[in-house]
């Protein structure tokens, strides 16, 4: 019932971002809303949490394939599956958010190797080529010593590229609110994190019903995920009590349109209330935790908290004038420093949220991801 | 003594011969035949023709009379445009106390460069000081401040974006592929995003007028001449609609021996542009004032805009 509400739904999303996409296709960037000043939007935040649902995802996967935890014995080919649909979902969103997609084989060819986008960019292309040919060995050759080597090369991977999306932003001493030497560390955490509640999501909605192993497979990720949950708020926390304390203008700025901005709802009712506390409350209790879709839709929460604590580390730094006056000194369209997405961004990031879940239950289904018991028990 | 022609070479382009056909209006085929893809190429093209303007450079005074700025300025550049391209240092320098906040320089820069809507490269910056009724106002021209180390330049992934042999930081439009990171790398705030609008989008028609979008975005849709080359806008998505664009000093007028637009048209003298690897020039008896500051100065990007305050 719920696959089929699933599925129902998806289709839906996907329709809305077809016109979404014709939109962006046909018009470009303007009916968009981001601008000179927020230049970066929905999109990339999108693309930062598929991102990281990617480089989690496929650590998650070793522990079936790498580490052979024996608990999680049959779990790694949906991580890899979910971490396969995510990558390629990120990638699509932020592809579309160029002004020139037709000059996307630019980066590979003519591109500037001290850039961290270009680090970036050849260093998804290789993790998705990991990601593509581990599932391919999961699925055909399972026993193939190739997977543990294609794992040993991915791990550190997944951990470059959850990390450089904190140096993508981290590098910037334009934006201090960004510039923190610790971002790079941070993001893999939240990509592990990411990865966990995903998985979580992934076995509590659709898993086995009669696998005997999945409460404790469902408590163990519970556990996991408050974990990096509350390790994520504590970073949260030194963050923004460094800005504050630190009081340098442009900082306070941001910490307090994220705080008290007009999108306040978005920090402490959507990240902190629904993506954080709700998962930690209900997941720290075994009893609730091992409930199958309980289990699975606090995984879900945690992802939505997850997309939107994106939104918060992307554009509060992008709303805050460089120069005193920038804000009046010209007007005009896209020069605007107050930034909510316009409804083609949304139909785009439906769509492709949409793509994502249909993307995710066609290969759950038509593959068989979910290990059979013969599976787990050899 | 007769002087031997050196044989003319593709690209090159007399001033005389660059004027006549941009005058005459038939730029689109006699000019653009001969321009390059490489903004670089392109504008060194110009500059074999400067030694002939260049004579009679050094006078800051005729007789007694002190030569207006703008003349003055217009000798330091030629004189700077006869030097070898890595021996120059052009500045910018502002001075706050003859600012007026007129804006007549973004508006000069936006019709030298068809500047669409929501395209920028040289707002003023308008400061209150104090409160109502006791305040004052202050108003600071921005341009692109040309780094010496731009944060802009490292982030570019496919090096669209980088400093000229002048030292001036230029964007290859049909190189850029619009991911804006060097927009947000800016501590200026001082690159634009080009979203493809017009200012005459939605405008109504009036049939046998000269009104309406149709017929009124024919002048916005013609080229401007950033970096010596054409860049129409008649194509949806073609560059450098989709591009991050930003102040470039007006290479393509400097490369003919013209001051940038912003500096002829500011009303009280207040923009001062040269050379300032040139004692004699204006600009370098500016910067050598102690009243003289940079913006920012802490992050270390060295600025070759200068302000005086």
């Amino acid at each position: 019932m719920l696959k089929k509400l699933m599925y129902g739904l998806g289709g839906l999303a996907l329709l809305v971002g077809l016109w979404g996409m014709y939109d962006r296709l046909a018009y470009g960037h303007e009916n968009a809303d981001y601008g000179s000043y927020v230049v970066w939007g929905l999109w990339v935040a999108m693309y930062l949490f598929f991102a990281g649902i990617a480089a989690g995802g496929f650590m998650l996967a070793s522990f079936d394939y790498l580490f052979n935890i024996r608990l999680f014995k049959g779990t790694g080919k949906i991580a890899l599956w979910g971490a396969l649909v995510s990558l390629g979902c990120g990638l699509l969103s932020i592809w579309l958010d160029l002004g020139h997609m037709e000059r996307i084989w630019k980066v590979f060819l003519q591109g500037n190797p001290s850039s961290v986008m270009w680090q970036m960019v050849w260093s998804y292309t290789i993790f998705g080529g990991i990601i593509l040919a581990s599932l391919l060995l999961a699925i055909l050759q399972p026993d193939s010593r190739w997977l543990k080597i294609l794992m040993i090369m991915g791990l550190p991977v997944s951990l470059f590229v959850s990390g450089a999306v904190g140096a993508l932003l981290g590098v910037q001493v334009a934006r201090p609110f960004w510039h923190i030497g610790l971002f790079p560390v941070q993001f893999p955490f939240f990509s592990l994190a990411s990865g966990a509640a995903m998985l979580l999501a992934a076995i509590g909605l659709f898993g086995d019903p009669h696998d005997a192993r999945r409460p404790q497979q469902l408590w163990v990720l519970a556990v996991i995920t408050v974990i990096l949950q509350f390790l994520k708020l504590y970073f949260l926390w030194a963050d923004f009590s460094q800005s504050i304390y630190g009081n340098m203008p442009i900082n306070v700025d941001a910490v307090n349109e994220v705080l008290f901005g007009q999108y306040w709802w978005s920090f402490w009712i959507l990240q902190l209330l629904i993506g954080s506390l709700i998962p930690i409350v209900v997941l720290v209790q075994p009893r609730l935790a091992k409930r199958n879709h309980l289990a699975g839709w606090m995984g879900v929460l945690t992802l939505v908290g997850f997309a939107v604590a994106r939104a918060n580390i992307v554009f509060p730094a992008l709303s805050v004038p460089e120069l005193e006056g920038l804000t009046t000194a010209f007007t005009g369209p896209h020069l605007d420093f107050d930034y909510f997405p316009s409804a083609m961004e949304w139909a785009v990031t439906t769509g492709i949220v949409g793509l994502a879940v249909l993307g995710f239950l066609v290969g759950a289904d038509r593959l068989v991801l979910f290990a059979s018991k013969t599976e787990v028990t050899q | 003594m007769a002087v031997a022609e050196k044989p003319k070479q593709q690209g090159d382009l007399s001033r005389r011969e660059f004027l006549r056909t941009l005058v005459g209006g038939g730029w689109e085929t006699s000019v653009l035949e001969q321009l390059d893809d490489d903004p670089e190429k392109v504008l060194a093209a110009y500059e074999g023709q400067i030694e002939t303007l260049s004579r009679d450079t050094t006078n800051a005074r005729v007789g007694r009379e002190e030569l207006d700025s703008l003349e003055r300025m217009r000798r330091d550049l030629l004189r700077a445009l006869a030097k070898p391209r890595e021996q120059r240092h052009w500045v910018m320098v502002i001075d706050l106390r003859k600012c007026v906040g007129c804006h007549a320089c973004t508006i000069a820069c936006v019709a030298e460069n068809k500047l669409p809507p929501g395209v920028v490269y040289r707002p003023v910056l308008e400061e209150e000081i104090g409160t109502y009724p006791h305040v004052t106002r202050r108003f600071i021209p921005r341009p692109c401040m040309q780094c010496e180390n731009p944060p802009c330049v490292p982030v570019c992934p496919v090096k669209a974006t980088y400093a000229n042999k002048d030292g001036v930081v230029v964007v290859d439009y049909n190189q850029c592929i619009g991911c804006r990171y060097c927009i947000t790398a800016c501590p200026y705030g001082a690159r634009t995003f080009d979203f493809g609008g017009t200012y005459t989008e939605g405008t109504p028609e009036a049939k046998g007028l000269i009104l309406g979008e149709g017929t009124a975005d024919d002048y916005e849709r013609a080229a401007n001449f950033e970096y010596g080359k054409a860049h129409e806008r008649t194509e949806k998505g073609k560059s450098p609609i989709g591009n991050v664009r930003k102040c470039h000093f007006c290479l393509h007028r400097i490369a003919v021996g013209m001051l940038p637009a912003c500096v002829t048209t500011c009303i009280g003298r207040a923009t001062m542009f040269g050379d300032a690897n040139d004692t004699e020039s204006l600009v370098s008896e500016m910067i050598a004032k102690p009243n003289v500051m940079r913006l920012k100065e802490d992050l270390g990007t060295e600025p070759r805009v200068f302000y005086l305050t």
